[in-house]
């Protein structure tokens, strides 16, 4: 990867010449510079979406599906029906397992990172967001991770790391005020107190940038690469903000628009809906390659009122799924999420087609089937199909034999990464992976 | 270029001998100078290529055209240098090649690599301290062959960055207070020591939990709704020492996630719970009161269900009166809160132009977002000055000597030497010294050591994590274990319960280790024998032995037996009260107006169904019953404290309540039996006989084992019905058995234990083979066989080698720094100190601090 280049022409991008270009032709960009892969095809960006308190296969497996085989001709459940329309690039998975994340009551960074978890465990290694966002073509913002829960919640914590991590006992916080989040991305572009905020904080990081780089000078030659980190972490953080405000023209047709969702949320589903514009015009605008929604945050909480349902919390988890009014209410939304990302996503153009035609999302939870589960089954919808690389309009129902590792190995190989395993020992693969490689059986 | 095996690489790398001449002298870590014709061509060609060359290439390796260091062949010449340092290469048959003229090869490579990687990201394997005993123990502690001359010691001028425990220890100090040292009670954790991981292993800083009244919900919902947030600062969590001041430093993600934090901490510092509540009833001393307020329905793992008290209990700090609604902000004012702050997370206080700096960056701020929001948005920038994220030993005063050395003073000696065994800023006698100026001889270091070290109320938790790096006894908890695997160990394996046992039995062995420091006497010998163990109630299994077939089978015969006796009499008693429910329910019936009667009917069912309920959990219990399993190891004893987390899974937080006993002869002998280390040289499904074997050829012995070539595919046949040791037949393949009769045969005898920690004496129903042998360590005395771990304990406990490979260790852990030749003396002195003193720990820090190594820094002028 030329980094270089690329930084050089992002500079160029920032002094105007990105005025002139459209989103597809922004993230292509990075794109060209970034791997000879992608003119193979595969996804340019990837969104996973983790649902919380377990993903029951029977709410999203069509009625009388025992076996693996095409969703032409059938009906998706209730809970996911709004998917109906786009079945022909869904392919629902069942039969991969996580037996060795103890999933029960949430795998945490496990579920992500196909390792143990649990809560208080930290994480044990890198998960596989973190991991593709570093392969993935290129973006000012490669990884962004929005949490969804609570009102409560996400006023006393607006980030909490539960999901994702960049390596063991490095775990990556996930946003959940959707008004710092969009000062971070747009407050180069905002008008009044976001404005403000943004320029107050702005100054604050060049001045500590100079404070940090003025104590460098005279350190000793061996420490000053290592300084010269710590320094460039302040230019990388001045950076970002200089880049985003660069290509202000740029963001503007994506900036959502701040509304009373964002300052006077009726509901906590107020903010979720606005997190999740924010993920999507950071996706559309080019600026994030791979994005984690965590709704529910990774844990066992959560709250959903806004879409009238008053139980919050725990008990969700303890009720069974199917037919269960609640939870067809919380999966319902979660669809109407997806389809609007598919259809966001959609209406950007992108090479021949549009963004989706290079976009995967993965649908799942951190808590497998369901929330006291051994993981002996861990349900995933998968939405796109990158030009071909992943099937599509399918259900496939697997062995139970295969660890969700094996999928993050998959998604790691369409990627252009040439791995066998994810995050799995051989040692511990001869016990819990029956196979080695991909799924080919999500391989077109 | 090939990748090749290196086991052979080496085999003819050196067929002749060179002795030393009288006119060669060498000088230890200084370049050497010369390029590849002139250094390194003549050097592979006498003593490498007679076996790696176009004819005749062992291990499929050919030198012949290796040429000068470059990108390319950077690989093969780490090898290179590996196995001439380590002296693994030439093959002792072979003549060898003078020591000097192997000194001057191997440092020639190291020099030609940090040219060739300069802009490759650099070369620092030789700064890794895995790879410190590539320096020859026998030229460190004897005597020197002619010709090489040593200069005076000194640490090179550098920055350390701040470790993850010390960084969140000094933000704790910020917004929770910490309990004064108990002298009754010693092993509590009190304010100084380290804030300890959580439930689950997770460094976190806990917010309120001390004003918390009262939650709702369990254990879950707790360590939902409480606020917490994660370290920040990064470090790799493996075996070993780590290196602070070469290789670590702090990223943009994490200066991100500091600031955000920082005005957490701020807030919370002013405001208190306040800052974190829904509503301000939720502070009171009566929840009662918020009940009438709080919201309704579920508030489980919600900030809202949460009852805190109003008691002040947090650190009170200028940031206090500062956001007081009725405060001026005069320069002053805000002056003050900067300097408190920049101390509490420099250690220091500012200077002049340092607080100017802060000053204008709060009232800048303040005059763009308005008062509240400026001060914490300005004030939050110190936590990411460079003095609170890392601690400077530049030597920027002072004249150097004839070798250009400089001596620390004043606040970066006071800090050193602070930072030696504490995690808190310097104590008041500490800061006087610095500041009036006695911060500045060798005099003035040995005085504050040695008051520093006589006061147990003066917490010193870097000496404890020097006993975690050196053993590595706190990472069992983090190894993941297949759930069926662990169940054959004979440990319940219901939740968590392994996890938090091993959690558990991190803190437990760190309170042996302080027990121990605290006689201060032939520490590290005692540390591998004692028969002492500080336990909780769980370690009765952990400690116990795991019963043998035969054993288990009449266990289960026996407990059938009691368990059906059980049953039948808790039936009966079921069946009395039962009659006797029914004889009150016709009375009742027969005459309803009689009102005791009903009473005594109310009170009958309820004693009935309190019964049934103790019953029901009696027979789980029984269910699981560890005894069928695992004799029990009888650890009864007087009580003892373990330093465990703050409240963080509310009622099933850690609990610090333990025993001090003593276990059987013959079963377990010293740290190195106890399930605290073993697990954490174990793996998901059995004992890891080549970490544990690691561990002792390199944290006792002082040896080296090169890096796994890439070449080896580095796994054990899957053979259930087979044990460990059979299994590990593979690395007697000649390729492999070079490296691995180093390991091997170290970590062998412990499979005595089973791979949860548990003492055995058959494996797979056969008697359990423990033997071993101890192989080039470098002292005749203690090769040999061994009958098993407790044997091969016995010896290497009595060893003078490993006492001075002891203390290298503290040297490294100390000077932030590997060993050189030219540490020798100061080396010799702390062991020479270590055993005068009848092996005192204090003995061998206060050598070690009042060193040159620690004393003076090598400047660039």
């Amino acid at each position: 990867m030329n980094t270089i280049d690329r930084r050089s022409a992002l500079r160029r991008l920032a002094a105007g010449a990105g005025a002139a270009l459209g989103p597809a032709a922004f993230s292509g960009f990075a794109h060209a510079a970034a791997s000879s892969r992608a003119s193979a095809g595969g996804p340019k960006r990837i969104i996973f979406f983790l649902q919380n308190q377990g993903f029951d296969p029977s709410t999203c497996i069509p009625a009388g599906m025992k076996n693996s085989g095409s969703l032409a001709g059938v009906k998706l459940p209730e809970p996911i029906a709004a998917l109906e329309p786009y079945k022909e690039r869904l392919h629902i998975l069942n039969g991969l397992h996580g037996l060795h994340t103890s999933p029960s009551h949430s795998a945490f960074f496990g579920a992500l990172g196909g390792y143990r978890g649990g809560d208080g465990v930290p994480p044990g290694g890198a998960t596989i967001d973190y991991e593709l966002s570093r392969v993935l073509p290129e973006t000012l913002l490669p990884h962004l991770c929005i949490g969804m829960d609570s009102m409560e919640n996400m006023n006393a914590k607006p980030t909490v790391a539960n999901l994702s991590a960049s390596g063991a006992g490095q775990p990556i916080f996930m946003h959940s005020n959707p008004n710092h989040l969009y000062e971070m991305l747009y407050g180069g572009i905002s008008e009044g107190e976001i404005r403000r905020q943004h320029e107050a904080r702005s100054g604050l990081f060049d001045r500590m940038e100079a404070l940090a780089a003025a104590k460098g000078t005279s350190l000793p030659t061996t420490d000053r690469q290592r300084y010269g980190q710590y320094v460039a972490g302040f230019h990388q953080i001045n950076g970002l903000r200089e880049r985003l405000a660069g290509v202000s023209d740029h963001l503007r047709q994506f900036a959502p628009v701040v509304d009373a969702r964002y300052t006077a949320p009726e509901f906590e589903t107020d903010w979720h809906d606005a997190l999740l514009d924010l993920g999507i015009s950071a996706l559309k605008s080019g600026i994030t390659s791979v994005l984690t929604i965590g709704s529910g945050r990774g844990e066992i909480f959560g709250a959903w009122k806004g879409l009238g349902i008053q139980e919050q919390g725990h008990n969700l988890g303890h009720m069974p799924q199917p037919d269960n009014p609640i939870w067809i209410k919380i999966r319902q939304y979660n669809s109407r999420m997806l389809v609007k990302l598919m259809e966001q996503l959609e209406s950007v153009p992108e090479g021949s087609g549009t963004m989706m035609d290079h976009t995967l999302i993965v649908y799942t939870s951190n808590n497998a089937d369901q929330q006291h589960t051994s993981g002996a089954t861990w349900p995933v919808m998968l939405l796109g199909n990158c030009g071909g690389v992943f099937k599509t309009g399918r259900f496939t129902q697997f062995d139970g034999k295969r660890p969700i590792n094996a999928l993050y190995a998959t998604l790691l190989r369409s990627a252009g990464v040439t791995v066998d395993r994810f995050n799995m020992s051989e040692k511990l693969a001869a016990k819990f992976d029956s196979s080695t490689g991909p799924l080919n059986e999500i391989l077109a | 270029m090939r990748l090749v095996p290196f086991v052979a690489i080496m085999a003819a790398l050196f067929p002749a001998g060179s002795p030393l001449r009288a006119e060669e002298t060498f000088t230890p870590g200084q370049r050497v100078e010369g390029d590849f014709d002139g250094l390194a061509k003549g050097f592979l060609e006498k003593h490498c290529l007679e076996c790696h060359d176009d004819l005749t290439t062992e291990g499929d390796l050919n030198l012949l055209d290796l040429g000068p260091v470059d990108e390319t062949n950077a690989a093969v010449w780490k090898s290179v240098w590996a196995q001439v340092a380590l002296r693994e290469m030439p093959p002792e048959k072979k003549p060898q090649p003078g020591v000097v003229a192997r000194l001057r090869f191997a440092d020639w490579i190291v020099g030609e690599l940090q040219r060739a990687l300069a802009d490759k990201g650099g070369f620092h394997a030789h700064l890794d301290p895995k790879k410190a005993n590539f320096v020859d123990h026998d030229l460190l502690f004897g005597e020197l062959p002619e010709g090489i001359v040593l200069k005076p010691t000194s640490s090179p001028a550098r920055l350390w960055r701040l470790t993850p425990q010390e960084h969140i220890t000094r933000l704790n100090e910020l917004i929770n207070t910490e309990p004064p040292y108990d002298p009754a009670r010693p092993g509590l954790r009190a304010h100084g020591d380290t804030v300890p991981t959580n439930h689950g292993g997770e460094l976190k800083l806990y917010f309120g939990t001390d004003n918390i009244l009262r939650w709702e919900g369990g254990t879950v919902a707790y360590a939902t709704a409480v606020k917490s947030v994660p370290v920040v600062l990064s470090s790799a969590r493996k075996h070993g020492f780590e290196n602070y001041p070469d290789f670590y430093s702090v990223n943009s993600a994490e200066a991100t996630q500091i600031l955000g934090k920082a005005e957490d901490i701020l807030q919370y510092m002013a405001y208190g719970p306040l800052s974190l509540v829904g509503v301000p009833e939720q502070i009171t001393d009566d929840p009662k009161t918020y009940d009438k307020v709080k919201p309704k329905g579920d508030l489980r793992g919600l900030p809202t269900a949460i009852v805190y008290s109003p008691k002040f209990l947090r650190p009170a700090t200028p940031l206090l009166d500062l956001m007081r609604e009725d405060a001026v902000l005069t320069d002053e004012a805000l002056r003050t809160s900067v300097a408190y702050l920049f101390e509490a997370l420099a250690f220091r206080p500012p200077t002049a132009a340092e607080s100017d700096d802060y000053l204008t960056l709060v009232k800048d701020s303040i005059t763009k977002v308005g008062r509240k929001d400026g001060v914490f948005m300005g004030l939050s920038a110190i936590f990411l000055d460079r003095d609170a994220l890392f601690r400077p030993e530049l030597a920027e005063t002072g004249e150097p000597d004839a070798h250009g050395r400089v001596m620390l003073q004043d606040w970066e000696l006071g800090l050193a030497v602070n930072h030696a065994l504490r995690y808190l800023k310097p104590d008041p006698g500490l800061r006087a010294a610095i500041v009036e100026g006695r911060m500045r001889t060798r005099e003035d270091v040995e005085r504050e050591v040695r008051r520093l070290l006589a006061d147990d109320a003066i917490r010193k938790p870097r000496v404890l994590q020097f006993f975690r790096d050196y053993f590595d006894h706190d990472l069992g908890g983090y190894i993941c274990k297949d759930n069926r695997a662990l169940a054959e160990t004979g440990v319940p394996i219901r939740g968590d319960a392994h996890y938090l046992a091993m959690f558990d039995a991190a803190a437990s062995t760190d309170r042996l280790i302080e027990i121990i420091l605290e006689k201060d006497r032939d520490v590290l010998r005692e540390l591998l024998t004692t028969r002492q163990v500080v336990a909780t109630e769980t370690d009765k299994v952990y400690f116990g032995r795991k019963h043998t077939a035969e054993e288990k089978k009449a266990a289960l015969a026996t407990k059938a037996l009691a368990d059906a006796a059980a049953k039948e009499k808790e039936d009966a008693a079921l069946a009395a009260m039962q009659e006797e429910v029914a004889a009150l329910e016709a009375k009742v019936k027969e005459n309803p107006a009689d009102r005791a009667t009903g009473k005594a009917l109310d009170w009958k069912k309820k004693a009935f169904e309190a019964e049934k309920k103790k019953i029901e959990q009696e027979r789980r219990r029984r269910r699981d019953d560890v005894g069928v399993e695992v004799a029990l190891a009888d650890l009864s004893g007087s009580p003892e404290f373990a330093r465990v987390s703050r409240p963080s899974f509310g009622a099933g937080s850690m609990k610090p309540e333990r025993v001090l006993a003593t276990v059987p002869a013959g079963e377990r002998f010293g740290l190195l039996t106890h399930p605290s280390w073993l697990v954490s040289h174990s793996d998901a499904m059995d004992n890891h006989a080549i970490h544990r074997g690691i561990w002792i050829r390199e944290r006792l012995l002082g040896g080296g084992i090169p890096d796994v070539p890439i070449t080896v595919d580095a796994q054990l046949p899957a053979e259930p019905q087979n044990t460990l040791r059979e299994r590990m037949r593979v690395t007697r393949e000649k390729y492999c058995w070079t490296c691995h009769e180093k390991m091997d045969p170290l970590g062998l005898p412990f499979e005595i234990y089973n791979h949860a920690g548990l003492y055995r004496t058959t494996e797979l129903d056969q008697p359990v083979d423990g033997s071993g042998e101890i192989i080039g360590s470098g002292d005749p005395e203690l090769d040999g066989p061994v009958k098993d771990a407790i044997e091969m304990i016995e010896k290497l406990a009595e060893s003078e080698r490993v006492e001075q490979v002891f203390v290298r260790h503290a040297f490294r852990f100390w000077m932030g720094h590997n060993e050189g030749l030219h540490d020798g003396p100061v080396l010799q002195a702390a062991h020479r100190a270590y055993r005068d003193s009848g092996g005192s720990m204090k003995a061998l820090i206060t050598s070690l601090v009042t060193s040159d190594a620690f004393l003076y820094r090598t400047v660039e002028r």
